[in-house]
């Protein structure tokens, strides 16, 4: 009887919850769109936006958001999240596959309960791609999609773009890996559906084909290679010479790639041909090192340089664990020449569009709602969230970080280790 | 032969006197300059706005409202709705030996053939020509410490600098300043020995190794002390012990000439090594990275020990784990405001901009319930550091008689949109955001166009 009764509770609550909208009242708006900022309401039902409005609007819970900055939710264009919890820990990195290069996808391994996941969400990341590592293959594995959500049944979309590298490597040559690309796409290129019906056939297909057979494909890893050519399948480079960055757009137009480019430190002097060509560029907007002969020309206003040709920057810090730092970056790059409403769009929309993600990183109505609603203006890193909106859901920012600052600061007369 | 004889002399008391690799800094020509109407945090804890500073002579002359000063060779920068602070401090950065572009050739800062080896300085690897040198300028950095690193026990001295590029690293050594010992604990010396097959190969062994270490440098300034007081007639018959640069070190530290920095990361890690430093009678300045300092911040406060912190990095490594963004505030706040919390960067993009670090720590203590102005923030990476550095006397705050070591702001430097207009070291201008002056390494010329700098930021 009493486990009846839980349940009748149980269903109602699921019900109304499902049924309740919320209304932000108040806020300023960035939508993530080319547009100014205005003060106004956002309605939430279930998942989605209904309803984004100068005009007051009515809702079942009202978040009071006055003098508060709204954004969608931060999209994180590289990261770990999920594949990774202790860097020095090699067993809890799942990054990386000995058996399959461009067939490697990560997403069976990414694991919910990281603490990587509560901890850049508090932080205002609401969802991100996570990357296999990079080996200086030119093509390497799939980066998938997750929310932040925590679901246990991981929420997002996996394999949405293929990775690889071009650039210095200690021995041999780029010249290698630029030929080694251009002959796997050649291969690639040969295929027709029929190759495609089957395991076998695609075995055949690679038999057939020397360097495919010399590079020990597996039918997975050629169906990655098939994808990017007739699927429009993003490929991410991390290159960063302005040399290598021409010939990857010459293959990008040969074989019609939906090329994205990153670190891309010396993109700034070949701005104009990447702006034509339409590709994205994932910088680092902290990073004016030379680091490497290959980023001679890395300076610190490449994000406004970027962004006034045309080119759809996104962000990326190089610590790991704390991808939310780009919005930190963001401000670096705003206090250095770029558009406020640029380095919004580069934590949000660019991102979602780059990865075709047709649902997300946009304010408006009939998106999912992943809404920040900023303590202040979130381009200052001492600005935190005040409330976090995933898929509609008012999320907990409790994270290990902030229970063990409430262990040390509440200091009681029994040992911080007792509970 | 009298020739003959004057130079055999002179040499004789060249030897007596020749200090090694001693500083040869000078200052670039300073200006006697008038602050105006600027927003001054002072380093000092003190927020003064609308206030006046004068430099002169390289030094600070006066801080306060309304100053005039009767020269008509003064120069009067109106710093209306700016910020003035000291020169920023980094206590620990790598730059020059771990150089930009990082390749094998210069990485130099672990001598990873041993796990002592205090025998090896800091200033012997640093490449002058880093760039990195010139970027950190731009954001505020007028003084910096080189570290060795920490695969080590005991890595080495290392060295405090003057931020000014210069062709010699004796020109760059900020004068007089004592150098530091780097010890390190935890995961590093135990993974890169221990992979050797050789000790130590865990935390136990890296405590003997370090209680050995000490126990050698005893005996050696025990030896020391005796021939010290020998008697002229038994010296003559008698030579001294013989030198060796490793146990130099160490027993430098013993005599209280060498400032301990110890790179550590838990907090029982912590608390051992002050036990290692008492049973050896010596003082440790400061921990260096502490991700789990918040747990022991009133030990920290009791032995006067300095946390040289992160405000968020975590997880690359298992002892990196616990991280709480009010680390730096908890140790600053320990025992009623006794703490010393320093935000350090290890890092050649976080030194460029140790300001918005400050400033996202104050955030995070803030948040967990403390009350911290910006004022005591920015000791965090001014006066802080100075003390840690043994350079506070001279530097790290805007104080009548030290240093002119000031940077004048574009805005708040809590906020992310400032930037550093212009850098003075010693009373003379090193940096200018708006006219461009300032340094450029010999590495950034001609090198991706050949008729321009590398970089034109």
């Amino acid at each position: 009887m009493i486990r009846i009764i839980y349940c009748f509770a149980l269903c109602f609550i699921s019900i109304s919850a499902f049924s309740q909208t919320i209304v932000i009242k108040g806020g300023e708006i960035h939508t993530g769109l080319n547009e100014e900022p205005f003060v106004g309401d956002i309605l939430i039902e279930g998942d989605t936006i209904l309803e984004v409005s100068t005009k007051s609007l009515k809702g079942d819970v009202v978040v009071d958001a006055s003098n508060k900055i709204i954004t969608p939710g931060v999209i994180a264009p590289d990261t770990q999240i999920g594949i990774l919890e202790i860097g020095a820990i090699s067993e809890t990195r799942d990054g990386d596959s000995d058996i399959y290069s461009m067939g490697f996808s990560v997403f069976d391994a990414i694991n919910p309960n990281s603490t990587l996941i509560p901890w850049n969400r508090s932080n205002g990341v609401t969802s991100a791609i996570t990357l296999p590592d990079f080996n200086w293959d030119p093509l390497s594995g799939m980066a998938s999609y997750l929310l932040l959500d925590g679901s246990l049944r991981v929420n997002g979309m996996p394999d949405v773009a293929l990775t690889g590298e071009i650039g210095a490597v200690s021995s041999g040559s780029r010249a290698e890996s630029l030929i080694l690309l251009r002959d796997l796409l050649e291969f690639a290129s040969t295929l027709d559906e029929k190759d495609m019906s089957s395991s076998k056939k695609i075995s055949e297909a690679i038999e057939d084909y020397e360097i495919a057979e010399l590079m020990d494909l597996h039918p997975r890893d050629v169906i990655a290679l098939y994808n990017l050519l007739n699927n429009n399948l993003p490929l991410i480079i991390k290159t960063n010479r302005a040399s290598d960055i021409l010939k990857l757009i010459d293959i990008k137009k040969l074989y019609g790639l939906n090329l994205i480019l990153m670190s891309a430190q010396e993109a700034d002097l070949v701005k104009n041909e990447i702006a034509e060509n339409k590709i994205p560029v994932i910088i680092n907007p902290f990073d004016n090192i030379p680091d490497s002969f290959d980023e001679l020309a890395s300076n610190i206003r490449i994000s406004a340089s970027l962004e006034e040709v045309g080119i759809k920057v996104m962000f990326s810090e190089s610590r790991t664990h704390n991808y939310h730092l780009i919005r930190q970056g963001a401000g670096n790059a705003v206090a250095n020449g770029m558009s406020y409403t640029g380095a919004i769009m580069a934590l949000t929309s660019n991102v979602a569009k780059s990865f075709n993600i047709t649902d997300r990183g946009i304010l408006k109505k009939g998106m999912k709602a992943d809404i920040v609603v900023w303590e202040d203006d979130p381009l200052e890193p001492s600005t935190f969230p005040m409330k976090v909106f995933i898929d509609g859901n008012d999320m907990d920012l409790t994270t290990r970080s902030s229970r063990l600052t409430e262990r040390y600061v509440d200091k009681r007369d029994l040992p911080n280790t007792y509970k | 032969m009298k020739k003959l004889f004057f130079v055999l002399f002179s040499l004789t008391i060249n030897v007596d006197t020749f200090a090694a690799f001693e500083s040869t800094y000078e200052p670039l020509q300073s200006e006697k300059i008038l602050f105006i109407n600027g927003n001054i945090l002072d380093g000092e804890g003190n927020e003064l706005l609308d206030t006046d500073l004068f430099i002169a002579d390289g030094k600070i002359i006066a801080i306060g409202k309304g100053i005039s000063v009767d020269d008509k060779d003064i120069k009067i920068i109106d710093a209306k709705n700016k910020w003035i602070t000291p020169g920023i401090i980094d206590i620990h950065s790598h730059m020059g030996v771990y150089p930009a572009p990082s390749v094998r050739t210069s990485s130099d800062g672990n001598e990873a053939t041993s796990p002592v080896t205090a025998e090896v300085w800091a200033e012997h690897s640093m490449w002058v020509q880093d760039p990195q040198y010139a970027l950190a300028l731009k954001g505020g950095i007028t003084t910096f410490h080189v570290l060795p690193g920490s695969a080590n026990l005991i890595g080495g001295r290392g060295v405090t600098v003057k931020n000014l590029q210069r062709n010699t690293i004796q020109s760059m050594k900020y004068p007089n300043a004592k150098h530091s010992l780097k010890m390190a604990c935890g995961e590093n010396p135990k993974r890169v020995y221990g992979n050797r097959g050789q000790a130590p190969s865990t935390r136990m062994g890296n405590f003997a190794g370090y209680r050995k270490a000490w126990i050698e440098a005893e005996n050696y300034l025990n030896k020391l002390e005796a021939y010290d007081l020998k008697s002229d007639e038994d010296k003559m018959v008698e030579s001294p012990p013989k030198r060796d640069l490793r146990l130099d070190t160490l027993s430098d530290v013993l005599k209280d000439e060498i400032l301990v920095h110890i790179h550590c990361y838990r907090a029982e890690e912590m608390a051992l090594m002050i036990d290692v430093a008492k049973e050896f009678n010596y003082k440790i300045t400061a921990f260096h990275h502490g991700v789990e300092a918040y747990k022991i911040a009133d030990l920290l406060a009791d032995n006067g020990i300095c946390g040289a912190l992160w405000a968020d990095w975590w997880g690359f490594k298992h002892e990196a784990y616990d991280m709480v963004q009010a680390n730096i505030a908890i140790v600053d706040q320990a025992r009623g405001g006794k703490g010393c919390a320093i935000v350090h960067s290890d890092d050649e993009r976080g030194i460029q901009r140790l300001n918005q670090e400050a400033a996202k720590a104050r955030a995070a203590g803030n948040k967990a319930g403390y009350d911290i102005s910006k004022a005591r923030a920015m000791n965090w990476i001014t006066s802080n550091p100075a003390k840690a550095a043994g350079i506070y006397d001279e530097t790290g705050s805007l104080v009548a008689g030290k240093n002119a070591d000031v940077v004048l702001w574009s805005g708040d430097p809590f906020s992310v949109y400032s930037l550093a207009e212009q850098v003075f070291i010693d009373g003379a201008l090193a940096f200018d955001r708006n006219t461009g002056f300032g340094p450029v390494s010999d590495f950034d010329v001609g090198i991706v166009d050949p008729r321009e700098d590398r970089v034109n930021d």
